[in-house]
Protein backbone atom coordinates (compact mmCIF):
# COMPACT_ATOMS: atom_id res chain seq x y z
CA UNK A 1 0.00 0.00 0.00
CA UNK A 2 1.05 3.95 -1.18
CA UNK A 3 1.56 6.00 1.30
CA UNK A 4 -1.69 8.52 2.11
CA UNK A 5 0.29 11.55 3.47
CA UNK A 6 -1.06 13.71 0.62
CA UNK A 7 1.94 16.54 0.10
CA UNK A 8 1.03 20.35 0.31
CA UNK A 9 0.79 21.96 -2.91
CA UNK A 10 3.77 25.30 -3.71
CA UNK A 11 6.36 25.82 -5.52
CA UNK A 12 7.89 22.39 -5.80
CA UNK A 13 4.90 20.85 -8.00
CA UNK A 14 5.08 24.02 -10.43
CA UNK A 15 8.34 23.39 -10.72
CA UNK A 16 7.66 19.25 -11.31
CA UNK A 17 5.04 20.54 -14.33
CA UNK A 18 6.95 22.92 -15.50
CA UNK A 19 9.96 20.52 -15.98
CA UNK A 20 7.50 18.14 -17.60
CA UNK A 21 6.08 20.63 -19.93
CA UNK A 22 9.52 22.14 -21.16
CA UNK A 23 11.11 18.19 -21.52
CA UNK A 24 7.70 17.53 -24.12
CA UNK A 25 8.34 21.01 -25.50
CA UNK A 26 12.64 19.55 -26.02
CA UNK A 27 11.19 16.65 -27.78
CA UNK A 28 8.35 17.64 -29.86
CA UNK A 29 8.53 17.47 -33.54
CA UNK A 30 7.95 20.73 -35.12
CA UNK A 31 9.98 22.43 -32.86
CA UNK A 32 13.36 19.97 -33.90
CA UNK A 33 12.39 20.52 -37.34
CA UNK A 34 12.97 24.38 -36.93
CA UNK A 35 15.98 23.96 -34.81
CA UNK A 36 17.77 21.49 -37.08
CA UNK A 37 16.69 23.51 -40.01
CA UNK A 38 17.88 27.05 -38.67
CA UNK A 39 21.36 25.58 -37.55
CA UNK A 40 21.72 23.94 -40.99
CA UNK A 41 20.60 27.54 -42.71
CA UNK A 42 23.69 29.13 -40.64
CA UNK A 43 25.93 26.48 -41.36
CA UNK A 44 25.17 26.27 -45.45
CA UNK A 45 25.25 30.50 -45.23
CA UNK A 46 28.44 30.40 -43.72
CA UNK A 47 30.30 27.73 -45.43
CA UNK A 48 29.35 28.90 -48.84
CA UNK A 49 30.00 32.43 -48.38
CA UNK A 50 33.00 33.64 -50.63
CA UNK A 51 33.65 36.64 -48.34
CA UNK A 52 37.05 36.40 -46.64
CA UNK A 53 35.00 37.67 -43.35
CA UNK A 54 31.64 36.37 -41.66
CA UNK A 55 29.03 37.58 -43.80
CA UNK A 56 26.61 40.09 -41.97
CA UNK A 57 26.79 38.75 -38.71
CA UNK A 58 23.87 41.15 -37.08
CA UNK A 59 21.60 39.77 -39.43
CA UNK A 60 22.11 36.66 -38.87
CA UNK A 61 20.01 36.16 -35.82
CA UNK A 62 16.98 36.64 -37.36
CA UNK A 63 17.59 33.53 -39.36
CA UNK A 64 17.21 31.70 -35.76
CA UNK A 65 14.24 33.61 -34.71
CA UNK A 66 12.66 32.58 -38.20
CA UNK A 67 13.14 29.08 -38.06
CA UNK A 68 12.90 28.08 -34.38
CA UNK A 69 10.56 30.82 -33.41
CA UNK A 70 8.11 30.39 -36.13
CA UNK A 71 8.26 26.67 -35.47
CA UNK A 72 7.71 27.36 -31.85
CA UNK A 73 4.39 28.80 -32.06
CA UNK A 74 3.25 25.90 -33.56
CA UNK A 75 4.79 23.22 -30.61
CA UNK A 76 3.71 25.38 -28.04
CA UNK A 77 0.00 25.80 -29.52
CA UNK A 78 0.04 21.70 -30.18
CA UNK A 79 1.58 20.86 -26.52
CA UNK A 80 -1.30 23.41 -24.82
CA UNK A 81 -4.22 22.22 -26.39
CA UNK A 82 -3.07 18.36 -26.31
CA UNK A 83 -2.79 18.71 -22.35
CA UNK A 84 -6.29 19.83 -22.69
CA UNK A 85 -7.56 16.86 -24.25
CA UNK A 86 -7.28 15.31 -21.04
CA UNK A 87 -9.14 18.59 -19.42
CA UNK A 88 -12.46 15.63 -18.23
CA UNK A 89 -9.76 14.46 -15.78
CA UNK A 90 -6.50 17.12 -15.14
CA UNK A 91 -9.55 19.92 -14.25
CA UNK A 92 -10.57 18.01 -11.38
CA UNK A 93 -6.92 17.47 -9.62
CA UNK A 94 -6.10 20.58 -7.28
CA UNK A 95 -5.43 23.22 -8.96
CA UNK A 96 -6.34 25.31 -11.36
CA UNK A 97 -5.89 25.87 -15.23
CA UNK A 98 -4.24 29.22 -14.69
CA UNK A 99 -0.82 26.82 -12.78
CA UNK A 100 -0.90 24.21 -15.85
CA UNK A 101 -0.75 27.21 -18.21
CA UNK A 102 1.98 29.12 -16.06
CA UNK A 103 3.74 25.85 -16.09
CA UNK A 104 3.14 25.65 -20.08
CA UNK A 105 5.08 28.77 -20.29
CA UNK A 106 8.33 27.03 -18.97
CA UNK A 107 8.04 25.51 -22.94
CA UNK A 108 9.55 28.48 -24.12
CA UNK A 109 12.56 27.66 -22.50
CA UNK A 110 13.91 24.85 -25.05
CA UNK A 111 13.51 27.48 -27.60
CA UNK A 112 15.23 30.28 -25.51
CA UNK A 113 18.05 27.83 -25.28
CA UNK A 114 17.82 27.17 -29.07
CA UNK A 115 18.02 30.52 -29.54
CA UNK A 116 20.83 31.46 -27.68
CA UNK A 117 23.04 28.54 -28.62
CA UNK A 118 22.28 30.36 -32.20
CA UNK A 119 23.24 33.45 -31.29
CA UNK A 120 26.51 31.92 -29.65
CA UNK A 121 27.08 30.18 -32.68
CA UNK A 122 26.98 33.43 -34.88
CA UNK A 123 29.63 34.79 -32.51
CA UNK A 124 32.04 32.43 -32.07
CA UNK A 125 31.99 32.38 -35.93
CA UNK A 126 32.67 35.92 -36.10
CA UNK A 127 35.74 35.11 -33.59
CA UNK A 128 37.12 32.37 -36.48
CA UNK A 129 36.06 33.95 -39.34
CA UNK A 130 36.97 37.68 -38.56
CA UNK A 131 34.42 40.76 -39.04
CA UNK A 132 34.82 43.14 -41.73
CA UNK A 133 36.30 46.35 -39.81
CA UNK A 134 33.54 48.13 -41.87
CA UNK A 135 30.47 45.67 -40.25
CA UNK A 136 28.05 46.89 -37.63
CA UNK A 137 29.86 44.87 -34.72
CA UNK A 138 31.72 45.15 -31.74
CA UNK A 139 33.56 48.09 -32.55
CA UNK A 140 31.59 50.22 -34.58
CA UNK A 141 28.49 49.89 -32.43
CA UNK A 142 28.33 50.18 -28.53
CA UNK A 143 28.36 46.85 -27.26
CA UNK A 144 25.45 46.99 -25.68
CA UNK A 145 23.57 47.34 -28.50
CA UNK A 146 25.35 44.44 -30.32
CA UNK A 147 24.23 42.20 -27.55
CA UNK A 148 20.94 43.48 -27.75
CA UNK A 149 20.81 42.67 -31.85
CA UNK A 150 22.41 38.97 -30.65
CA UNK A 151 19.58 38.41 -27.59
CA UNK A 152 17.23 39.17 -29.92
CA UNK A 153 17.23 35.38 -31.13
CA UNK A 154 16.86 33.62 -28.30
CA UNK A 155 14.04 36.39 -27.17
CA UNK A 156 12.22 35.78 -30.23
CA UNK A 157 12.42 32.10 -29.81
CA UNK A 158 11.18 32.43 -26.55
CA UNK A 159 8.47 34.74 -27.33
CA UNK A 160 6.89 32.48 -30.21
CA UNK A 161 6.75 29.18 -27.70
CA UNK A 162 4.68 31.75 -25.54
CA UNK A 163 2.50 33.30 -28.48
CA UNK A 164 2.19 29.92 -29.29
CA UNK A 165 0.70 29.45 -25.42
CA UNK A 166 -1.94 31.68 -25.90
CA UNK A 167 -2.80 30.86 -29.22
CA UNK A 168 -3.63 27.10 -28.06
CA UNK A 169 -5.52 28.51 -24.48
CA UNK A 170 -7.92 30.57 -26.78
CA UNK A 171 -8.02 29.13 -30.56
CA UNK A 172 -9.60 25.79 -30.75
CA UNK A 173 -10.07 25.22 -34.32
CA UNK A 174 -8.28 23.33 -36.67
CA UNK A 175 -5.17 25.33 -37.96
CA UNK A 176 -4.94 28.41 -35.67
CA UNK A 177 -1.88 28.26 -34.69
CA UNK A 178 -1.01 28.23 -38.67
CA UNK A 179 -3.05 31.02 -38.86
CA UNK A 180 -1.17 33.10 -35.91
CA UNK A 181 2.22 32.14 -37.93
CA UNK A 182 0.74 33.74 -40.96
CA UNK A 183 -0.94 36.57 -39.05
CA UNK A 184 2.35 37.23 -36.98
CA UNK A 185 4.39 37.48 -40.18
CA UNK A 186 2.14 39.74 -41.85
CA UNK A 187 2.04 42.00 -39.27
CA UNK A 188 5.62 41.86 -39.28
CA UNK A 189 6.15 42.78 -42.67
CA UNK A 190 3.70 45.39 -42.96
CA UNK A 191 4.14 47.18 -40.05
CA UNK A 192 7.66 47.78 -40.66
CA UNK A 193 8.64 47.90 -44.36
CA UNK A 194 7.28 50.73 -45.46
CA UNK A 195 9.05 52.47 -42.62
CA UNK A 196 12.36 51.22 -43.04
CA UNK A 197 13.63 53.54 -45.73
CA UNK A 198 11.79 57.17 -44.15
CA UNK A 199 12.64 59.82 -40.96
CA UNK A 200 10.21 57.61 -39.17
CA UNK A 201 11.58 54.29 -39.04
CA UNK A 202 11.76 53.78 -35.12
CA UNK A 203 7.89 54.24 -35.15
CA UNK A 204 8.30 50.33 -36.65
CA UNK A 205 9.53 48.88 -33.62
CA UNK A 206 5.77 48.15 -32.11
CA UNK A 207 5.81 45.17 -34.16
CA UNK A 208 6.52 41.88 -32.49
CA UNK A 209 9.80 40.82 -34.82
CA UNK A 210 11.15 44.09 -35.86
CA UNK A 211 14.50 44.03 -37.97
CA UNK A 212 17.47 46.57 -37.34
CA UNK A 213 19.50 45.21 -39.46
CA UNK A 214 18.76 44.83 -43.22
CA UNK A 215 22.21 43.06 -44.20
CA UNK A 216 24.67 44.22 -47.40
CA UNK A 217 22.93 47.10 -49.50
CA UNK A 218 24.37 46.90 -53.45
CA UNK A 219 26.95 49.46 -52.50
CA UNK A 220 28.66 47.60 -49.86
CA UNK A 221 26.85 49.67 -47.09
CA UNK A 222 24.93 48.29 -44.27
CA UNK A 223 22.09 50.23 -42.78
CA UNK A 224 21.23 50.16 -39.08
CA UNK A 225 18.11 50.91 -38.38
CA UNK A 226 16.51 53.98 -35.90
CA UNK A 227 15.85 52.57 -32.58
CA UNK A 228 16.90 51.25 -29.38
CA UNK A 229 17.15 47.68 -29.47
CA UNK A 230 17.83 47.66 -25.85
CA UNK A 231 14.91 48.80 -24.72
CA UNK A 232 13.26 46.67 -27.64
CA UNK A 233 14.45 43.39 -25.93
CA UNK A 234 12.66 44.49 -23.22
CA UNK A 235 9.62 45.76 -24.72
CA UNK A 236 10.01 41.72 -26.36
CA UNK A 237 10.51 40.31 -22.92
CA UNK A 238 7.12 42.50 -21.72
CA UNK A 239 5.11 41.04 -24.83
CA UNK A 240 6.14 37.66 -24.11
CA UNK A 241 4.86 38.03 -20.33
CA UNK A 242 1.34 39.37 -21.46
CA UNK A 243 1.51 36.45 -23.90
CA UNK A 244 1.77 34.55 -20.53
CA UNK A 245 -1.16 36.45 -18.86
CA UNK A 246 -3.15 36.37 -21.51
CA UNK A 247 -3.20 33.07 -22.01
CA UNK A 248 -4.08 32.58 -17.55
CA UNK A 249 -6.55 34.85 -18.63
CA UNK A 250 -8.64 32.14 -19.92
CA UNK A 251 -9.19 30.53 -16.65
CA UNK A 252 -11.76 32.69 -14.86
CA UNK A 253 -11.05 31.61 -11.85
CA UNK A 254 -7.59 33.75 -12.35
CA UNK A 255 -9.23 37.30 -13.00
CA UNK A 256 -8.68 38.42 -9.54
CA UNK A 257 -7.70 42.16 -8.80
CA UNK A 258 -4.54 41.12 -8.09
CA UNK A 259 -3.67 39.41 -11.47
CA UNK A 260 -5.29 42.46 -13.33
CA UNK A 261 -3.42 45.00 -11.69
CA UNK A 262 -0.17 42.40 -12.36
CA UNK A 263 -1.57 42.67 -16.48
CA UNK A 264 -2.53 46.39 -16.36
CA UNK A 265 1.07 47.04 -15.06
CA UNK A 266 2.82 44.85 -17.22
CA UNK A 267 1.19 46.20 -20.18
CA UNK A 268 2.40 49.69 -18.68
CA UNK A 269 5.64 48.30 -18.85
CA UNK A 270 5.38 47.23 -22.20
CA UNK A 271 4.48 50.28 -23.25
CA UNK A 272 6.99 52.57 -21.81
CA UNK A 273 9.61 50.13 -23.19
CA UNK A 274 8.43 50.92 -26.71
CA UNK A 275 8.79 54.46 -25.76
CA UNK A 276 11.85 54.43 -24.92
CA UNK A 277 13.29 52.06 -27.91
CA UNK A 278 10.99 54.68 -30.14
CA UNK A 279 12.79 58.00 -28.70
CA UNK A 280 15.95 57.00 -27.56
CA UNK A 281 19.29 55.09 -29.03
CA UNK A 282 20.23 55.72 -32.65
CA UNK A 283 17.64 58.20 -33.82
CA UNK A 284 18.07 57.78 -37.17
CA UNK A 285 19.27 54.92 -39.62
CA UNK A 286 22.70 54.89 -39.74
CA UNK A 287 25.13 53.95 -42.72
CA UNK A 288 28.34 51.93 -42.34
CA UNK A 289 31.56 52.84 -44.72
CA UNK A 290 31.28 49.98 -47.75
CA UNK A 291 32.80 46.90 -47.27
CA UNK A 292 34.37 46.02 -50.96
CA UNK A 293 34.25 42.76 -51.68
CA UNK A 294 30.47 43.56 -50.89
CA UNK A 295 29.73 46.00 -53.32
CA UNK A 296 27.90 44.24 -56.47
CA UNK A 297 27.86 47.69 -58.36
CA UNK B 1 -24.50 19.48 14.78
CA UNK B 2 -24.72 16.02 13.80
CA UNK B 3 -21.45 15.08 11.78
CA UNK B 4 -22.19 12.84 8.48
CA UNK B 5 -20.67 9.46 8.28
CA UNK B 6 -21.35 9.72 3.92
CA UNK B 7 -18.74 10.77 2.08
CA UNK B 8 -20.95 12.11 -0.77
CA UNK B 9 -24.46 13.13 0.39
CA UNK B 10 -26.52 15.02 -2.44
CA UNK B 11 -29.67 16.50 -1.45
CA UNK B 12 -32.84 17.59 -3.75
CA UNK B 13 -29.85 18.16 -6.60
CA UNK B 14 -30.94 19.07 -10.23
CA UNK B 15 -29.12 19.99 -13.26
CA UNK B 16 -30.68 21.17 -16.32
CA UNK B 17 -29.27 21.63 -19.77
CA UNK B 18 -30.95 24.20 -21.32
CA UNK B 19 -34.30 22.93 -21.42
CA UNK B 20 -33.26 19.67 -20.78
CA UNK B 21 -33.54 18.74 -16.83
CA UNK B 22 -30.85 16.04 -17.12
CA UNK B 23 -31.40 15.17 -13.55
CA UNK B 24 -34.18 16.22 -10.39
CA UNK B 25 -34.28 16.23 -7.12
CA UNK B 26 -31.82 13.34 -6.97
CA UNK B 27 -31.05 12.47 -3.18
CA UNK B 28 -28.22 10.35 -2.90
CA UNK B 29 -25.52 9.58 0.39
CA UNK B 30 -22.86 6.88 0.11
CA UNK B 31 -19.95 5.97 2.23
CA UNK B 32 -17.10 3.64 1.78
CA UNK B 33 -17.55 0.58 -0.58
CA UNK B 34 -19.10 0.23 -4.28
CA UNK B 35 -21.64 1.49 -5.23
CA UNK B 36 -23.28 1.10 -8.83
CA UNK B 37 -24.96 3.45 -11.07
CA UNK B 38 -26.81 2.09 -13.64
CA UNK B 39 -29.40 3.00 -15.67
CA UNK B 40 -29.69 3.72 -19.93
CA UNK B 41 -28.51 5.72 -21.94
CA UNK B 42 -29.56 9.48 -20.89
CA UNK B 43 -30.55 8.72 -17.86
CA UNK B 44 -28.61 11.50 -16.52
CA UNK B 45 -25.67 9.13 -15.22
CA UNK B 46 -22.70 10.71 -16.03
CA UNK B 47 -24.15 13.78 -15.15
CA UNK B 48 -24.51 12.45 -11.79
CA UNK B 49 -21.06 11.73 -11.73
CA UNK B 50 -19.96 14.86 -13.06
CA UNK B 51 -21.21 16.43 -10.37
CA UNK B 52 -19.88 14.43 -7.57
CA UNK B 53 -16.27 14.48 -9.40
CA UNK B 54 -16.68 18.11 -8.99
CA UNK B 55 -16.36 18.78 -12.69
CA UNK B 56 -19.52 20.71 -12.95
CA UNK B 57 -22.13 22.29 -10.45
CA UNK B 58 -25.36 21.23 -9.91
CA UNK B 59 -28.01 23.63 -10.37
CA UNK B 60 -29.95 22.87 -7.23
CA UNK B 61 -30.05 21.05 -4.04
CA UNK B 62 -27.15 20.49 -1.94
CA UNK B 63 -23.55 18.71 -2.63
CA UNK B 64 -21.47 17.76 -0.09
CA UNK B 65 -17.95 15.31 -0.62
CA UNK B 66 -15.90 14.71 2.55
CA UNK B 67 -17.80 16.87 4.43
CA UNK B 68 -17.59 19.58 2.06
CA UNK B 69 -19.41 22.24 -0.11
CA UNK B 70 -17.15 21.70 -3.08
CA UNK B 71 -18.48 24.37 -4.78
CA UNK B 72 -18.64 27.13 -1.58
CA UNK B 73 -14.87 27.87 -1.87
CA UNK B 74 -11.99 27.62 -3.85
CA UNK B 75 -9.94 26.17 -0.66
CA UNK B 76 -13.32 23.69 -0.42
CA UNK B 77 -13.21 22.27 -3.52
CA UNK B 78 -9.31 21.81 -3.81
CA UNK B 79 -9.30 20.08 -0.22
CA UNK B 80 -11.97 17.72 -2.00
CA UNK B 81 -10.16 17.29 -5.20
CA UNK B 82 -7.05 16.27 -3.09
CA UNK B 83 -8.93 13.21 -2.21
CA UNK B 84 -10.57 12.71 -5.37
CA UNK B 85 -9.93 9.99 -8.05
CA UNK B 86 -12.34 10.25 -11.34
CA UNK B 87 -12.19 8.77 -14.26
CA UNK B 88 -14.46 10.01 -16.75
CA UNK B 89 -16.58 8.18 -19.31
CA UNK B 90 -14.62 9.94 -22.28
CA UNK B 91 -10.68 10.61 -21.67
CA UNK B 92 -8.28 11.76 -24.15
CA UNK B 93 -4.82 11.06 -24.23
CA UNK B 94 -1.84 13.89 -24.88
CA UNK B 95 -0.62 11.81 -28.13
CA UNK B 96 2.93 12.22 -27.21
CA UNK B 97 2.80 11.21 -23.41
CA UNK B 98 3.65 7.76 -22.41
CA UNK B 99 1.57 5.72 -20.35
CA UNK B 100 3.91 6.13 -17.32
CA UNK B 101 4.46 10.27 -18.12
CA UNK B 102 0.48 10.85 -18.47
CA UNK B 103 -0.18 9.37 -15.01
CA UNK B 104 2.98 11.54 -13.78
CA UNK B 105 1.64 14.20 -15.34
CA UNK B 106 -1.67 13.43 -13.05
CA UNK B 107 -0.05 12.73 -10.20
CA UNK B 108 2.24 16.61 -10.43
CA UNK B 109 -1.47 17.97 -11.08
CA UNK B 110 -2.64 15.82 -7.43
CA UNK B 111 0.52 17.36 -5.66
CA UNK B 112 2.84 14.53 -5.45
CA UNK B 113 5.56 17.06 -5.35
CA UNK B 114 8.71 14.36 -4.55
CA UNK B 115 9.92 12.50 -7.72
CA UNK B 116 10.84 9.56 -6.10
CA UNK B 117 7.18 9.20 -4.17
CA UNK B 118 5.90 10.11 -7.43
CA UNK B 119 7.50 7.48 -9.58
CA UNK B 120 7.17 4.68 -7.01
CA UNK B 121 2.92 5.77 -6.73
CA UNK B 122 2.48 5.98 -10.57
CA UNK B 123 4.70 2.44 -10.68
CA UNK B 124 2.28 1.11 -8.69
CA UNK B 125 -0.96 2.48 -10.06
CA UNK B 126 0.20 1.20 -13.10
CA UNK B 127 1.03 -2.49 -11.55
CA UNK B 128 -2.58 -2.41 -10.14
CA UNK B 129 -4.20 -2.07 -13.34
CA UNK B 130 -1.78 -4.64 -15.25
CA UNK B 131 0.27 -1.83 -17.21
CA UNK B 132 3.54 -2.45 -15.88
CA UNK B 133 5.08 -3.20 -19.21
CA UNK B 134 3.41 -0.95 -21.10
CA UNK B 135 4.78 2.04 -19.17
CA UNK B 136 7.17 3.68 -21.29
CA UNK B 137 5.25 2.84 -24.48
CA UNK B 138 3.43 5.72 -26.07
CA UNK B 139 -0.63 6.06 -25.28
CA UNK B 140 -0.67 6.58 -29.25
CA UNK B 141 0.20 2.85 -29.44
CA UNK B 142 -2.02 1.05 -26.68
CA UNK B 143 -5.62 -0.75 -27.25
CA UNK B 144 -8.70 1.03 -26.35
CA UNK B 145 -8.60 -0.99 -23.34
CA UNK B 146 -5.24 0.16 -22.51
CA UNK B 147 -5.96 3.30 -22.73
CA UNK B 148 -8.65 2.59 -20.34
CA UNK B 149 -6.66 1.13 -17.60
CA UNK B 150 -4.50 4.05 -17.91
CA UNK B 151 -7.11 6.23 -17.35
CA UNK B 152 -7.90 4.47 -14.58
CA UNK B 153 -4.40 4.83 -12.96
CA UNK B 154 -4.53 7.53 -13.01
CA UNK B 155 -7.93 8.04 -11.14
CA UNK B 156 -6.26 5.55 -8.25
CA UNK B 157 -3.60 7.72 -7.46
CA UNK B 158 -2.66 8.09 -3.65
CA UNK B 159 -5.72 5.89 -2.82
CA UNK B 160 -8.37 8.44 -2.49
CA UNK B 161 -11.24 8.51 -0.27
CA UNK B 162 -13.44 8.97 -3.38
CA UNK B 163 -13.63 7.33 -6.46
CA UNK B 164 -15.79 8.53 -9.38
CA UNK B 165 -15.65 5.43 -12.21
CA UNK B 166 -17.67 6.60 -15.40
CA UNK B 167 -18.14 2.96 -17.22
CA UNK B 168 -14.19 1.61 -16.33
CA UNK B 169 -14.95 -1.93 -18.19
CA UNK B 170 -15.44 -0.54 -21.22
CA UNK B 171 -12.96 -2.10 -23.71
CA UNK B 172 -12.01 -4.28 -21.36
CA UNK B 173 -11.59 -8.41 -21.85
CA UNK B 174 -13.21 -10.66 -19.34
CA UNK B 175 -10.03 -11.51 -17.64
CA UNK B 176 -9.28 -7.68 -17.35
CA UNK B 177 -12.67 -7.20 -15.82
CA UNK B 178 -12.28 -9.91 -13.19
CA UNK B 179 -8.65 -7.96 -12.17
CA UNK B 180 -10.50 -4.82 -11.99
CA UNK B 181 -13.36 -6.07 -9.97
CA UNK B 182 -10.68 -7.37 -7.61
CA UNK B 183 -9.01 -4.14 -7.42
CA UNK B 184 -11.77 -2.20 -6.71
CA UNK B 185 -13.22 -4.51 -4.79
CA UNK B 186 -10.29 -4.22 -2.33
CA UNK B 187 -10.69 -0.16 -2.98
CA UNK B 188 -14.08 -0.17 -1.69
CA UNK B 189 -12.62 -1.52 1.34
CA UNK B 190 -11.07 1.90 2.01
CA UNK B 191 -12.46 3.91 0.24
CA UNK B 192 -16.11 5.56 -1.51
CA UNK B 193 -16.45 3.89 -4.57
CA UNK B 194 -19.24 4.95 -7.27
CA UNK B 195 -19.11 3.19 -10.87
CA UNK B 196 -21.26 3.74 -13.92
CA UNK B 197 -21.56 0.82 -15.83
CA UNK B 198 -23.77 -0.65 -18.55
CA UNK B 199 -22.59 -4.44 -17.36
CA UNK B 200 -25.02 -5.52 -14.43
CA UNK B 201 -23.02 -8.40 -13.97
CA UNK B 202 -20.11 -5.64 -12.97
CA UNK B 203 -22.65 -4.66 -10.29
CA UNK B 204 -23.24 -7.89 -9.62
CA UNK B 205 -19.78 -8.86 -8.82
CA UNK B 206 -18.84 -5.66 -7.44
CA UNK B 207 -21.27 -3.48 -5.42
CA UNK B 208 -23.23 -4.09 -2.28
CA UNK B 209 -25.29 -1.19 -3.11
CA UNK B 210 -26.89 0.06 -6.28
CA UNK B 211 -28.75 3.05 -7.52
CA UNK B 212 -30.64 3.13 -10.84
CA UNK B 213 -31.69 5.96 -12.88
CA UNK B 214 -33.90 6.66 -15.09
CA UNK B 215 -35.38 10.18 -16.70
CA UNK B 216 -32.83 12.02 -14.51
CA UNK B 217 -34.51 10.53 -10.84
CA UNK B 218 -33.72 7.58 -8.77
CA UNK B 219 -35.99 4.82 -9.59
CA UNK B 220 -34.06 2.31 -6.74
CA UNK B 221 -31.71 2.96 -4.46
CA UNK B 222 -30.56 -0.43 -2.01
CA UNK B 223 -28.76 -3.06 -1.60
CA UNK B 224 -28.08 -5.17 -5.04
CA UNK B 225 -30.11 -7.85 -3.14
CA UNK B 226 -32.82 -5.94 -2.63
CA UNK B 227 -32.98 -4.97 -6.72
CA UNK B 228 -33.17 -8.74 -7.26
CA UNK B 229 -36.22 -9.50 -5.07
CA UNK B 230 -38.14 -6.73 -7.02
CA UNK B 231 -38.12 -9.44 -9.90
CA UNK B 232 -39.01 -13.06 -7.79
CA UNK B 233 -41.50 -14.72 -9.74
CA UNK B 234 -41.57 -12.30 -12.68
CA UNK B 235 -38.64 -14.32 -14.46
CA UNK B 236 -39.34 -17.72 -16.46
CA UNK B 237 -38.38 -20.01 -18.61
CA UNK B 238 -40.82 -21.14 -21.56
CA UNK B 239 -41.35 -22.56 -24.77
CA UNK B 240 -42.43 -19.69 -26.47
CA UNK B 241 -41.72 -16.20 -26.13
CA UNK B 242 -44.45 -13.78 -23.88
CA UNK B 243 -46.46 -11.66 -26.45
CA UNK B 244 -46.81 -8.94 -23.21
CA UNK B 245 -43.02 -9.37 -21.85
CA UNK B 246 -40.90 -6.67 -21.54
CA UNK B 247 -37.70 -8.44 -22.83
CA UNK B 248 -37.80 -11.92 -24.14
CA UNK B 249 -35.04 -13.55 -25.66
CA UNK B 250 -33.75 -16.92 -26.95
CA UNK B 251 -31.19 -18.97 -24.78
CA UNK B 252 -29.09 -21.52 -25.50
CA UNK B 253 -31.03 -24.42 -24.73
CA UNK B 254 -33.10 -23.11 -27.23
CA UNK B 255 -36.21 -22.09 -24.32
CA UNK B 256 -37.04 -18.26 -23.93
CA UNK B 257 -35.99 -16.26 -20.82
CA UNK B 258 -39.05 -14.08 -20.27
CA UNK B 259 -38.96 -10.95 -18.35
CA UNK B 260 -42.20 -9.41 -17.14
CA UNK B 261 -45.74 -9.52 -18.57
CA UNK B 262 -48.57 -12.71 -18.06
CA UNK B 263 -46.46 -16.06 -17.12
CA UNK B 264 -46.20 -17.80 -21.08
CA UNK B 265 -47.43 -20.72 -22.04
CA UNK B 266 -45.25 -23.66 -20.48
CA UNK B 267 -43.22 -21.53 -18.27
CA UNK B 268 -41.13 -22.29 -15.33
CA UNK B 269 -40.12 -20.11 -12.85
CA UNK B 270 -36.52 -18.66 -13.11
CA UNK B 271 -33.74 -17.52 -11.09
CA UNK B 272 -34.09 -13.69 -11.83
CA UNK B 273 -30.62 -11.85 -12.16
CA UNK B 274 -30.00 -8.19 -11.47
CA UNK B 275 -30.03 -7.36 -15.64
CA UNK B 276 -33.64 -9.19 -15.00
CA UNK B 277 -34.32 -6.67 -12.38
CA UNK B 278 -33.27 -3.81 -13.63
CA UNK B 279 -35.08 -4.04 -16.80
CA UNK B 280 -38.04 -4.87 -14.86
CA UNK B 281 -37.36 -1.51 -13.08
CA UNK B 282 -37.34 0.51 -16.40
CA UNK B 283 -40.61 -0.91 -17.36
CA UNK B 284 -41.92 0.56 -20.44
CA UNK B 285 -38.75 2.31 -21.27
CA UNK B 286 -36.87 -1.15 -21.06
CA UNK B 287 -38.69 -2.24 -24.46
CA UNK B 288 -37.44 1.37 -26.03
CA UNK B 289 -33.81 0.88 -25.12
CA UNK B 290 -33.54 -3.08 -25.22
CA UNK B 291 -35.92 -4.81 -28.11
CA UNK B 292 -36.79 -8.08 -27.65
CA UNK B 293 -34.50 -10.85 -29.04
Amino acid sequence: MSSLTLPVSGSAGQRAMAVIEARRMARQPVFLVGVGLGYLVLAIFLALDHDPYAPVVLTLPLVGAFYIGLTSVIAAAWLTRSTEVAVEAVATAPGTEARRTLALAAAGLPPFVAGLVFSAGIVVAAQVLGVAPQEWWFGTLPDWQVWSLLLMCPVACLDGALLGVLAGRWLRFRGAPAMVLVALIVVSLLGQVPLLDTSSSEWRLWVPWAVFHTGDNADGTQTLIAGNPGAYLGYLLALGVLAVLGAMWHDRAARTPRFRVLAASVAVAALALLALAVTTGNHDNRISDPIPSRATR
Amino acid sequence: MSVSTHTVELTGVGKRYGRARALTDVDLAFGRGVTGLLGPNGAGKTTLLRIVATSIAADSGEVRLLGRDPHSSFADVTAVRRELGYLPQELGYPSDMTAFGFVEYVAVLKEWNDREARSQEVRRVLELVGLADQAPVRISRLSGGQRRRVGLAQALLGDPRLVVLDEPTTGLDPAQRADLRRTLSALGHRSAVLLSTHQTEDVAALCERVVVLAGGTVRFDGAVTDLVATAQGRVWLADETGDDALVSCRTGSGRHHVVGGTPPTGEDIAEPSLEDAYLLMLGPEARRVHAPG
